[in-house]
Protein backbone atom coordinates (compact mmCIF):
# COMPACT_ATOMS: atom_id res chain seq x y z
CA UNK A 1 0.00 0.00 0.00
CA UNK A 2 1.06 3.95 -0.90
CA UNK A 3 2.16 5.91 1.93
CA UNK A 4 -0.14 8.21 1.27
CA UNK A 5 -2.90 5.92 1.80
CA UNK A 6 -1.56 4.66 4.80
CA UNK A 7 -1.14 7.62 6.54
CA UNK A 8 -4.76 8.46 5.79
CA UNK A 9 -5.89 5.75 6.93
CA UNK A 10 -4.31 6.22 10.72
CA UNK A 11 -5.93 9.39 10.28
CA UNK A 12 -9.16 8.59 10.01
CA UNK A 13 -8.56 5.46 12.84
CA UNK A 14 -6.96 8.56 14.75
CA UNK A 15 -10.75 10.42 14.43
CA UNK A 16 -12.85 7.49 15.36
CA UNK A 17 -10.81 7.03 18.48
CA UNK A 18 -10.69 10.82 19.23
CA UNK A 19 -15.03 10.70 19.65
CA UNK A 20 -15.47 7.43 21.90
CA UNK A 21 -14.84 9.13 24.77
CA UNK A 22 -17.82 11.22 23.94
CA UNK A 23 -19.52 8.37 22.97
CA UNK A 24 -21.84 7.63 26.00
CA UNK A 25 -22.71 11.38 25.95
CA UNK A 26 -23.78 10.75 22.30
CA UNK A 27 -25.79 7.36 22.92
CA UNK A 28 -27.74 8.71 26.06
CA UNK A 29 -28.39 11.78 23.85
CA UNK A 30 -29.85 9.61 21.06
CA UNK A 31 -31.49 7.30 23.28
CA UNK A 32 -33.65 10.49 24.80
CA UNK A 33 -34.22 11.58 21.09
CA UNK A 34 -35.56 8.02 19.83
CA UNK A 35 -37.75 7.80 23.26
CA UNK A 36 -38.96 11.55 22.68
CA UNK A 37 -40.23 11.36 18.81
CA UNK A 38 -42.17 8.63 19.25
CA UNK A 39 -43.55 9.30 22.66
CA UNK A 40 -44.42 12.61 21.31
CA UNK A 41 -46.49 11.65 18.71
CA UNK A 42 -44.11 10.27 15.84
CA UNK A 43 -44.94 6.49 14.45
CA UNK A 44 -41.89 4.27 14.50
CA UNK A 45 -41.37 4.62 10.86
CA UNK A 46 -41.05 8.35 10.61
CA UNK A 47 -39.07 8.72 13.89
CA UNK A 48 -36.46 6.15 12.15
CA UNK A 49 -37.02 8.27 8.52
CA UNK A 50 -36.09 11.28 11.08
CA UNK A 51 -32.97 9.80 12.64
CA UNK A 52 -31.25 8.34 9.50
CA UNK A 53 -31.65 11.42 7.51
CA UNK A 54 -32.03 14.60 9.36
CA UNK A 55 -29.16 13.52 12.06
CA UNK A 56 -29.58 17.09 14.03
CA UNK A 57 -30.71 15.76 17.23
CA UNK A 58 -31.92 19.04 18.60
CA UNK A 59 -33.63 20.56 15.46
CA UNK A 60 -35.22 17.30 15.57
CA UNK A 61 -36.46 17.19 19.12
CA UNK A 62 -37.52 20.66 18.68
CA UNK A 63 -39.07 19.94 15.17
CA UNK A 64 -41.04 17.09 16.64
CA UNK A 65 -43.81 18.85 19.09
CA UNK A 66 -44.30 21.53 15.66
CA UNK A 67 -45.06 18.51 13.32
CA UNK A 68 -47.78 17.14 15.83
CA UNK A 69 -49.21 20.28 16.70
CA UNK A 70 -49.42 20.64 13.08
CA UNK A 71 -47.54 23.77 12.35
CA UNK A 72 -47.02 24.87 9.18
CA UNK A 73 -44.04 23.55 7.23
CA UNK A 74 -42.54 26.86 6.83
CA UNK A 75 -42.66 27.56 10.39
CA UNK A 76 -40.94 24.23 11.50
CA UNK A 77 -38.18 24.74 8.56
CA UNK A 78 -37.19 28.22 10.05
CA UNK A 79 -37.34 27.05 13.33
CA UNK A 80 -34.48 24.20 12.59
CA UNK A 81 -32.97 26.84 10.84
CA UNK A 82 -32.42 29.00 14.14
CA UNK A 83 -31.60 25.28 16.00
CA UNK A 84 -28.82 25.14 13.59
CA UNK A 85 -27.81 28.13 13.18
CA UNK A 86 -24.42 27.43 15.36
CA UNK A 87 -23.37 24.91 12.62
CA UNK A 88 -23.16 27.89 10.39
CA UNK A 89 -20.51 29.16 12.92
CA UNK A 90 -18.72 25.66 12.74
CA UNK A 91 -18.94 25.89 8.77
CA UNK A 92 -16.99 29.02 8.56
CA UNK A 93 -14.37 27.73 11.13
CA UNK A 94 -14.13 24.46 8.95
CA UNK A 95 -14.20 26.31 5.68
CA UNK A 96 -10.48 27.39 6.29
CA UNK A 97 -9.38 23.71 6.65
CA UNK A 98 -10.98 22.38 3.10
CA UNK A 99 -10.47 25.09 0.55
CA UNK A 100 -9.47 23.05 -2.29
CA UNK A 101 -11.67 19.77 -1.76
CA UNK A 102 -14.24 18.86 -3.88
CA UNK A 103 -17.81 19.70 -3.70
CA UNK A 104 -18.99 15.93 -3.43
CA UNK A 105 -16.01 15.85 0.19
CA UNK A 106 -17.54 19.31 1.34
CA UNK A 107 -20.99 18.09 1.08
CA UNK A 108 -20.12 15.05 2.53
CA UNK A 109 -17.83 16.28 5.77
CA UNK A 110 -20.40 19.24 6.47
CA UNK A 111 -23.58 17.15 6.64
CA UNK A 112 -21.54 14.68 8.95
CA UNK A 113 -20.16 17.25 11.19
CA UNK A 114 -22.50 17.64 14.56
CA UNK A 115 -21.29 19.03 17.66
CA UNK A 116 -19.37 16.20 18.77
CA UNK A 117 -17.00 15.77 16.02
CA UNK A 118 -16.29 19.00 15.01
CA UNK A 119 -14.89 20.17 18.94
CA UNK A 120 -12.84 16.91 18.15
CA UNK A 121 -11.43 18.36 14.94
CA UNK A 122 -11.36 21.83 16.32
CA UNK A 123 -8.84 20.23 18.96
CA UNK A 124 -6.99 18.31 16.99
CA UNK A 125 -6.14 21.02 14.41
CA UNK A 126 -5.56 23.76 17.34
CA UNK A 127 -2.92 21.23 18.83
CA UNK A 128 -0.96 19.99 15.22
CA UNK A 129 -1.81 23.10 12.92
CA UNK A 130 -1.18 21.92 9.06
CA UNK A 131 -1.35 18.09 9.66
CA UNK A 132 -2.29 16.43 6.34
CA UNK A 133 -5.33 14.20 5.98
CA UNK A 134 -7.53 16.93 8.07
CA UNK A 135 -10.29 15.42 5.97
CA UNK A 136 -9.87 12.02 7.00
CA UNK A 137 -9.36 12.19 10.66
CA UNK A 138 -12.77 14.47 10.53
CA UNK A 139 -14.43 11.84 8.75
CA UNK A 140 -13.18 9.38 11.01
CA UNK A 141 -14.82 11.15 13.95
CA UNK A 142 -17.68 12.14 12.29
CA UNK A 143 -18.34 8.66 11.04
CA UNK A 144 -18.07 7.19 14.15
CA UNK A 145 -20.13 9.34 16.08
CA UNK A 146 -22.89 8.65 13.34
CA UNK A 147 -22.62 4.93 13.96
CA UNK A 148 -23.16 5.73 17.97
CA UNK A 149 -25.80 8.09 17.51
CA UNK A 150 -27.84 5.68 14.86
CA UNK A 151 -27.40 3.06 16.75
CA UNK A 152 -28.53 4.60 19.91
CA UNK A 153 -31.26 6.55 18.51
CA UNK A 154 -32.93 3.19 16.71
CA UNK A 155 -32.75 1.63 20.37
CA UNK A 156 -34.79 4.58 21.70
CA UNK A 157 -37.18 4.60 18.82
CA UNK A 158 -37.48 0.58 19.61
CA UNK A 159 -37.87 0.86 23.85
CA UNK A 160 -40.17 3.42 23.70
CA UNK A 161 -42.70 1.01 22.78
CA UNK A 162 -42.50 -0.67 25.80
CA UNK A 163 -42.60 2.30 27.97
CA UNK A 164 -45.97 3.38 29.28
CA UNK A 165 -47.04 7.22 28.12
CA UNK A 166 -48.22 7.84 31.71
CA UNK A 167 -44.78 8.53 32.60
CA UNK A 168 -45.11 11.73 30.43
CA UNK A 169 -41.68 11.14 28.30
CA UNK A 170 -42.34 13.26 26.30
CA UNK A 171 -41.40 15.51 29.10
CA UNK A 172 -37.66 14.45 28.51
CA UNK A 173 -37.19 15.71 24.96
CA UNK A 174 -37.47 19.40 26.70
CA UNK A 175 -35.06 18.27 29.69
CA UNK A 176 -32.59 17.39 27.46
CA UNK A 177 -32.72 20.31 25.08
CA UNK A 178 -32.23 21.96 28.89
CA UNK A 179 -29.45 19.66 29.20
CA UNK A 180 -28.08 21.32 25.92
CA UNK A 181 -28.67 24.70 26.53
CA UNK A 182 -27.18 24.87 29.94
CA UNK A 183 -23.41 24.99 28.84
CA UNK A 184 -24.23 27.63 26.23
CA UNK A 185 -25.13 29.90 28.53
CA UNK A 186 -21.77 30.95 30.08
CA UNK A 187 -21.03 35.13 30.30
CA UNK A 188 -23.42 37.01 31.57
CA UNK A 189 -24.58 38.84 27.73
CA UNK A 190 -25.90 35.23 27.09
CA UNK A 191 -27.92 35.00 30.34
CA UNK A 192 -29.70 38.73 29.87
CA UNK A 193 -30.36 36.98 26.31
CA UNK A 194 -31.59 33.52 27.32
CA UNK A 195 -33.41 35.36 30.25
CA UNK A 196 -35.00 37.98 27.57
CA UNK A 197 -36.01 34.63 25.67
CA UNK A 198 -37.54 33.08 28.29
CA UNK A 199 -39.69 36.12 28.91
CA UNK A 200 -40.98 36.88 25.42
CA UNK A 201 -41.60 33.43 24.72
CA UNK A 202 -44.05 33.10 27.52
CA UNK A 203 -45.41 36.22 26.60
CA UNK A 204 -45.94 35.21 23.14
CA UNK A 205 -47.68 32.40 23.47
CA UNK A 206 -51.10 32.73 21.76
CA UNK A 207 -49.07 34.56 19.02
CA UNK A 208 -50.56 32.01 16.50
CA UNK A 209 -47.88 29.55 13.81
CA UNK A 210 -45.65 29.52 16.82
CA UNK A 211 -44.44 32.48 15.44
CA UNK A 212 -43.49 33.96 19.29
CA UNK A 213 -40.99 31.53 18.81
CA UNK A 214 -38.76 34.02 16.70
CA UNK A 215 -40.04 36.99 18.29
CA UNK A 216 -38.37 35.38 21.77
CA UNK A 217 -35.19 33.86 19.35
CA UNK A 218 -34.48 37.18 18.03
CA UNK A 219 -35.42 39.37 20.92
CA UNK A 220 -32.89 37.61 23.01
CA UNK A 221 -30.18 37.34 20.23
CA UNK A 222 -30.53 40.98 20.29
CA UNK A 223 -30.29 41.86 24.09
CA UNK A 224 -27.29 39.26 24.23
CA UNK A 225 -25.28 41.30 21.34
CA UNK A 226 -26.26 44.84 23.01
CA UNK A 227 -25.17 43.79 26.03
CA UNK A 228 -21.67 42.29 24.66
CA UNK A 229 -21.34 45.62 22.84
CA UNK A 230 -22.06 47.93 25.76
CA UNK A 231 -19.50 45.69 28.38
CA UNK A 232 -16.83 45.98 25.93
CA UNK A 233 -18.30 49.98 25.27
CA UNK A 234 -17.52 50.28 29.03
CA UNK A 235 -14.38 48.18 28.84
CA UNK A 236 -12.83 50.19 26.29
CA UNK A 237 -13.94 53.69 28.20
CA UNK A 238 -12.50 52.77 31.62
CA UNK A 239 -8.56 53.44 31.08
CA UNK A 240 -9.26 56.81 29.52
CA UNK A 241 -11.42 57.67 32.43
CA UNK A 242 -8.01 56.40 34.68
CA UNK A 243 -6.01 58.49 32.10
CA UNK A 244 -7.73 61.44 33.05
CA UNK A 245 -8.23 61.04 36.62
CA UNK B 1 -50.98 15.54 10.54
CA UNK B 2 -50.88 13.30 7.29
CA UNK B 3 -48.08 10.75 6.52
CA UNK B 4 -47.26 13.38 2.95
CA UNK B 5 -47.16 16.39 5.43
CA UNK B 6 -44.63 14.39 8.13
CA UNK B 7 -42.73 12.97 5.17
CA UNK B 8 -42.30 16.32 3.60
CA UNK B 9 -41.07 17.96 6.68
CA UNK B 10 -38.52 15.50 6.95
CA UNK B 11 -37.29 16.20 3.77
CA UNK B 12 -37.15 19.67 4.33
CA UNK B 13 -35.44 19.03 7.66
CA UNK B 14 -32.88 17.31 6.29
CA UNK B 15 -32.24 20.11 3.58
CA UNK B 16 -32.05 22.38 6.70
CA UNK B 17 -29.01 20.22 8.39
CA UNK B 18 -27.21 20.02 4.87
CA UNK B 19 -27.51 23.68 4.17
CA UNK B 20 -26.31 24.80 7.59
CA UNK B 21 -23.74 22.33 7.91
CA UNK B 22 -22.24 22.55 4.56
CA UNK B 23 -23.44 25.38 3.06
CA UNK B 24 -20.42 27.79 4.26
CA UNK B 25 -17.70 25.53 2.76
CA UNK B 26 -19.23 26.59 -0.78
CA UNK B 27 -18.91 30.57 0.17
CA UNK B 28 -16.27 31.73 -1.34
CA UNK B 29 -13.44 32.93 0.74
CA UNK B 30 -14.15 37.43 0.47
CA UNK B 31 -17.64 36.78 0.76
CA UNK B 32 -17.76 36.13 4.62
CA UNK B 33 -20.39 37.16 7.05
CA UNK B 34 -20.24 40.42 8.71
CA UNK B 35 -18.54 40.31 12.26
CA UNK B 36 -21.52 41.61 13.77
CA UNK B 37 -23.83 38.94 12.15
CA UNK B 38 -21.71 36.04 13.48
CA UNK B 39 -21.29 37.61 17.03
CA UNK B 40 -24.96 37.75 17.23
CA UNK B 41 -25.65 34.08 15.59
CA UNK B 42 -23.21 32.64 18.55
CA UNK B 43 -26.35 33.48 20.86
CA UNK B 44 -28.96 31.70 18.47
CA UNK B 45 -28.77 27.97 19.52
CA UNK B 46 -29.27 29.14 23.35
CA UNK B 47 -31.88 31.33 22.66
CA UNK B 48 -33.54 29.22 20.32
CA UNK B 49 -33.28 26.23 23.07
CA UNK B 50 -34.64 28.49 25.72
CA UNK B 51 -37.86 29.77 23.79
CA UNK B 52 -38.46 26.19 22.77
CA UNK B 53 -38.12 25.02 26.27
CA UNK B 54 -40.10 27.73 27.62
CA UNK B 55 -43.12 26.52 25.04
CA UNK B 56 -42.88 23.58 25.73
CA UNK B 57 -43.99 23.98 29.64
CA UNK B 58 -47.58 24.02 28.54
CA UNK B 59 -47.98 27.48 30.52
CA UNK B 60 -51.09 29.81 29.36
CA UNK B 61 -51.31 33.47 29.75
CA UNK B 62 -54.22 32.64 31.58
CA UNK B 63 -52.17 30.72 34.20
CA UNK B 64 -49.81 33.72 34.43
CA UNK B 65 -50.71 33.70 38.33
CA UNK B 66 -47.52 33.11 40.77
CA UNK B 67 -49.23 30.31 42.45
CA UNK B 68 -50.54 28.34 39.57
CA UNK B 69 -47.12 28.90 38.22
CA UNK B 70 -45.21 27.59 41.32
CA UNK B 71 -47.50 24.39 40.83
CA UNK B 72 -46.56 23.58 37.30
CA UNK B 73 -45.13 20.29 37.19
CA UNK B 74 -43.08 20.62 34.02
CA UNK B 75 -41.47 23.96 35.46
CA UNK B 76 -41.10 21.83 39.07
CA UNK B 77 -39.37 19.59 36.65
CA UNK B 78 -37.69 21.94 34.89
CA UNK B 79 -35.89 23.39 37.80
CA UNK B 80 -34.82 20.27 39.22
CA UNK B 81 -33.54 19.04 35.95
CA UNK B 82 -31.50 21.80 35.33
CA UNK B 83 -30.43 22.37 38.91
CA UNK B 84 -29.00 18.70 38.51
CA UNK B 85 -27.04 19.54 35.30
CA UNK B 86 -25.28 22.12 36.61
CA UNK B 87 -24.10 19.81 39.77
CA UNK B 88 -23.47 16.10 37.89
CA UNK B 89 -23.04 17.96 34.33
CA UNK B 90 -24.69 15.40 33.08
CA UNK B 91 -27.79 14.64 30.70
CA UNK B 92 -28.88 10.94 31.78
CA UNK B 93 -28.90 12.06 35.65
CA UNK B 94 -30.51 15.94 34.38
CA UNK B 95 -33.36 13.09 32.58
CA UNK B 96 -33.54 10.94 35.20
CA UNK B 97 -34.39 13.89 38.05
CA UNK B 98 -36.29 15.88 36.13
CA UNK B 99 -38.72 13.23 34.62
CA UNK B 100 -39.08 12.02 38.73
CA UNK B 101 -39.81 15.01 39.98
CA UNK B 102 -42.07 16.08 36.98
CA UNK B 103 -44.05 12.76 38.03
CA UNK B 104 -44.21 13.43 41.34
CA UNK B 105 -45.55 16.45 41.48
CA UNK B 106 -48.42 15.09 38.70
Amino acid sequence: MDPARLSARSEFLYGTRAVLPAATATAAWGIVTGVAMVKAGLSVSQAIGMTVIVFAGSAQLAATPLIVAGASAPVILVTAVIINLRFIIYGAALSTHFRGASALRKLGLGYLSADISFAVFMQRMASEPGRPFADAFLLGAAGANWVVWQIASLLGIVLAGFIPTRYGLGFAGTLALAALAVPLVRTGPARLGVAATALFALATLDWPLKLGLFAATAAGMATALLAELWSEHRARRRPREADRG
Amino acid sequence: MGDLYVWSVILGLTLVTIVTRAGYLFVPERLGLPGWLERGLRYAPACALVAIIASDLGLSPASAGIMTLLANPRLLGLGAGIGTFLATRSMLATIGVGMLVFNLAR
